[in-house]
């Protein structure tokens, strides 16, 4: 049985009809054509689906979309204003942390939250805050080379 | 050195702007008006002869457009590699889109397309299918048995292929020896874990002509197999170029099954048709092969080799697909080419078995050879207390040699000396102490591996494709597009490729763009594989970026009257060494874009027939030699004694690359390769049911991989560049051997720590525990 859910998508409200199996995830590729949020895995193993619910970064393929009412969402489309890209995405690729790239929304969204809260963040507390998000092609390296300068130039 | 200004530079890559907002171009994202869902129902059974399909109920479920049953599907055998000629001999013809008999869990039966990939999945549940259960076996040795089910009807003993090469008097090479060292080493299947799963949109119009979007490494590959497993001329298939695609490492070198599958579906609803694989499906698509290696070696009490001789045996899984090619690979650049040796053999066997068919993966057939290898070589110098560097490069080729593959091409630039010496100083080998002297429950130890001889591409092989082409085309701005085949999977083709068109004709990097392609525009290439690209293709783009020169100097050279001698192109300018006027390229283009009269800012002025026409640049070409590459990588570990755990502490890569094409770019290859060759040595390891051949690790909570948290040391590479003279602004290859020496390394570097060595591939904490003699 479908279910209408009322939630804010990057800073707009949505009324979205949705089926109790279909998870955040779903919703925004298909149905909000939001495709910068990826699937990589569907079982919450692989971190490029990360976006965020109400400022926390959660793996959308397991978010169901009917547990949403009320909640503001953002993807990483929300994240740049227009052409004016967030200092984590610039960083990124300044610091060389893009290869194949299907990852990297995901861990921008992740890293987001590690930066919000405003505080210091060494090498290890960055390695841990993005341990829930794979990556294949960089060894990590560069990543958070790209966090720690988006995080030191708060 | 070639005197270069782009080339050389760290280059941003120009689509990392795109992937950090979102990244459209990648083929998951391909959406087609009307388009439907396909999902394949996969068999339980490891190996079984499908009796009956009653798929009455799937067809009658609203929202089902089409059911496809193996009696629908062209009995075609092929080959699905994508690198080679769909019917060459070194290949094996075994596979069918879908036939009467699956020979692992998990080989498709039936497919359904539908309005949505829910309702696909739903019919999929009321497909009956009645099998006939068959005997299977999962292990090669098993397979080999007298008495075993036999696979395929014409593979006897269920060898696939079994080649032998041989050099010199291996029996008088083991008489000369002062000792003689035995070992089998063994390595396990792994995944390459690319982050976009294998997808693909077919769109069949009226005619039966398809068009074809898909998350793959080669265009002209997936044409011609495509086309040949449905049993079309391949003008009947035109495949789409992606923008870049989400990583491949190998592992998308081959039709799947989806693209067939699609295709008959989209020709029957004559509707696009999607097929996205899940993360199970891509765990047991492709894998690299395990092979175990069976090596013995003699040598003189110096440590000159007198004799090696290798067995090592390839569990193909189900079909050979690249198991045919991989053994060869490994058997020649894994083992018997790595070293100079008078008397070598080696025999190879790919065994049948009723597991999941393997695929390519960085290093191909590689690892598997290195492992062993350089294993073996650690032992032997810790028996006869040599130095580990010093016999290396007693028994290495040396540059100015005859390739020891191809004695047509030469050794011209081959720097191993200058790796293995470079790396030891940085890491400071000497303070290497005996191995498991160390105190106290946690222990350190140094280690390294080689990889003496590689590829930059498959020049000299007899049955690869390693042709290359790039069209180029300048615009009225002074830009230039770049169309060619060459698929970036992440590793930096694009960025490379422009830079190199960027400095033979004088722009910027950011003025080159890599544009539209698809097999009916542009020209062959061989796919992005075999750490070739920037050598191959690079020449190619070279190529046609010096035919577009040459045009932008004739029409300069009438504009400013003066010779075309005169002429260089810098700086996005025509200058004359003669005069010191120069043009911009814009000037240039826009004069042979005009009309007969031009019309500029100073008013009409006219021009002549000679200087008409659209300044474009094309190439089709074969690279002139296949230059070797040389790495040797140092890795310190300490190992828990208690725990058995292994911690990486520092890393030092030394590659002996030609010229660097892009540093930055150059360094994210060895991060990255460094991490799956430490999964590969440590923890991966693709796990099945023994009872029925099920997949148990399909999925990333129990496929473990590298996190950011295992990979906390540092990476230091070291280029170590040379003029290759055959190679574009003398670059020559990286990728695939910095996946290649971590499992040795970090086999030796366990051994130095704790005195134990480990034969078998992944060294888990529980086989250093039980080495110890602790579990």
């Amino acid at each position: 049985m479908s279910k209408l859910v009322t939630f804010e998508i990057n800073g707009q409200q949505h009324e979205i009809a949705v089926e109790p199996y279909e998870t955040l995830l779903w919703v925004l590729r298909k149905q909000s054509h939001l495709k910068g949020t990826k699937r990589g895995c569907d079982s919450g193993g692989c971190g490029c689906c990360t976006v965020h619910v109400d400022g926390k970064a959660v793996y959308s393929c397991m978010t169901f979309a009917n547990s949403l009412e009320g909640c503001k969402v953002t993807t990483i489309e929300g994240l740049s204003q227009g052409s004016e890209l967030d200092p984590l995405q610039t960083a990124f690729v300044e610091e060389g942390a893009v290869q194949c790239g299907y990852c990297t929304c995901g861990i921008i969204m992740t890293a987001k939250e590690l930066l919000a809260s405003g505080q210091a963040l060494d090498e290890e507390q960055i390695r841990h805050g993005i341990a829930g998000n794979l990556c294949r092609c960089t060894g990590y390296t560069k990543i958070v080379k790209a966090i720690k300068k988006a995080a030191d130039s708060r | 050195m070639t005197n270069t200004t782009v080339v050389g530079q760290s280059i941003l890559r120009p689509d990392a702007w795109e992937k950090v907002r979102g990244g459209k171009g990648f083929p998951v994202n391909v959406s087609l008006p009307g388009m439907l869902h396909g999902k394949l129902l996969r068999s339980p059974y490891a190996h079984a002869r499908i009796v009956k399909i009653d798929a009455s109920a799937a067809e009658a479920l609203p929202g089902v457009k089409a059911v496809l049953l193996p009696r629908d599907v062209p009995q075609i055998r092929f080959c699905p590699v994508f690198f080679v000629p769909t019917l060459a001999p070194s290949m094996i013809q075994d596979m069918l889109v879908m036939g009467e008999t699956v020979r692992y869990a998990g080989q498709p039966v039936a497919a359904v397309a539908a309005t949505s990939w829910k309702i696909a999945e739903q019919a999929l549940e009321l497909i009956e299918v009645e099998y006939e259960e068959l005997p299977a076996v999962f292990t090669a040795d098993a397979a080999m048995r007298e008495g075993a089910p036999r696979l395929h009807a014409d593979a006897e003993g269920n060898i696939a292929k079994n080649p032998i090469f041989e050099f010199g008097d291996l029996e008088a090479g083991f008489a000369e020896a002062d000792h003689i060292f035995e070992g089998t080493y063994k390595t396990q299947r792994v995944h390459t874990c690319y982050m976009e799963p294998r997808v693909c949109v077919v769109d069949s119009d009226a005619d039966g002509r398809l068009t074809v979007y898909s998350s793959m490494q080669h265009l002209f590959g997936l044409r011609e197999k495509l086309a040949f497993a449905l049993g079309l001329p391949e003008s009947m298939v035109n495949v789409i170029k992606p923008p870049y695609i989400g990583g491949g490492f190998g592992g998308k070198l081959d039709i799947g099954y989806i693209e067939p599958i699609a295709a008959l579906l989209s020709m029957k609803t004559q509707r696009p048709v999607r097929i996205e694989q899940t993360r199970y499906e891509d765990f047991i698509t492709t894998t690299r092969n395990p092979i175990e290696v069976y090596l013995k070696t003699g040598v003189k009490s110096d440590g000159t080799f007198t004799a090696r001789y290798a067995r090592s045996t390839l569990d193909c899984g189900a079909h050979a697909t690249h198991g045919a090619e991989v053994i060869m690979v490994h058997g020649m650049f894994g083992i018997l080419l790595t070293y100079r040796c008078p008397n070598r053999t080696w025999e190879g066997r790919v065994v049948y078995t009723n597991n999941m068919i393997g695929g390519g993966y960085r290093g191909y057939g590689s690892p598997q050879g290195a492992f062993a290898v350089e294993s073996q070589i650690d032992e032997i110098c810790e028996a006869l207390k040599l130095d580990p560097i010093e016999f290396r490069l007693k028994n290495a080729h040396q540059q100015g040699d005859p390739h020891p593959f191809n004695p047509g091409f030469t050794l011209s630039t081959y720097r191993f000396e200058d790796c293995l010496r470079q790396g030891a100083e940085r890491i400071n080998f000497s303070r290497r102490g005996k191995a498991g002297s160390g105190d106290g429950v946690l222990k350190r130890g140094i280690g390294f591996g080689c990889q003496p001889v590689w590829v930059s591409g498959c020049m000299g092989f007899p049955d690869i494709y390693e042709h290359s082409g790039a069209i180029i085309k300048l615009n009225p701005d002074g830009t230039a597009n770049l169309s060619s085949a060459t698929v970036d999977m992440g590793s930096g083709q694009i960025t490379t490729l422009c830079q190199i068109a960027a400095e033979e004709l004088g722009l910027q990097a950011d003025q080159v763009r890599m544009t539209y392609a698809d097999t009916e525009t542009v020209p062959f290439d061989a796919p992005s594989h075999a750490s070739r690209v920037t050598y191959s293709s690079g020449t190619a783009v070279k190529a046609a970026a010096a035919n577009v020169k040459k045009r932008v100097l004739e029409v300069a050279a009438i504009m400013l009257d003066e010779s075309t001698e005169q002429l260089e192109v810098r700086d996005g300018h025509v200058h004359s060494k003669g005069s010191g006027r120069k043009l911009s390229i814009a000037e240039v283009v826009q004069r042979a874009e005009s009309p007969f009269v031009q019309m500029t800012a100073e008013g009409p002025k006219p021009t002549t027939i000679a200087e008409k026409g659209t300044i474009i640049g094309l190439s089709s070409l074969a690279p002139p030699s296949n230059p070797s590459p040389s790495t040797v990588e140092f890795v310190e570990v300490e190992v828990d004694t208690e725990t058995g755990q292994v911690k990486v502490l520092r890393v030092v890569f030394a590659h002996d690359i030609g010229k660097v094409i892009n540093p930055a770019g150059a360094e994210g290859q060895v991060e990255g390769g460094f991490q799956q060759g430490m999964g590969y040595a440590l923890m991966e390891n693709i796990l099945f049911d023994q009872e029925t051949g099920a997949c148990l690790t399909s999925d990333f909570l129990d496929y473990k991989m590298p996190t950011a948290v295992e990979m906390q040391f540092p990476i230091e590479s070291i280029f170590i560049e040379s003029d290759e003279p055959t190679g574009p602004f003398g670059a020559k290859s990286l990728s695939e051997p910095c996946v290649t020496v971590p499992a040795p390394a970090i086999a030796n570097a366990i051994y130095n720590a704790v005195g134990v060595r480990i034969r078998e591939l992944p060294i888990t904490p529980e086989k250093i525990l039980a080495a110890l003699g602790k579990l």
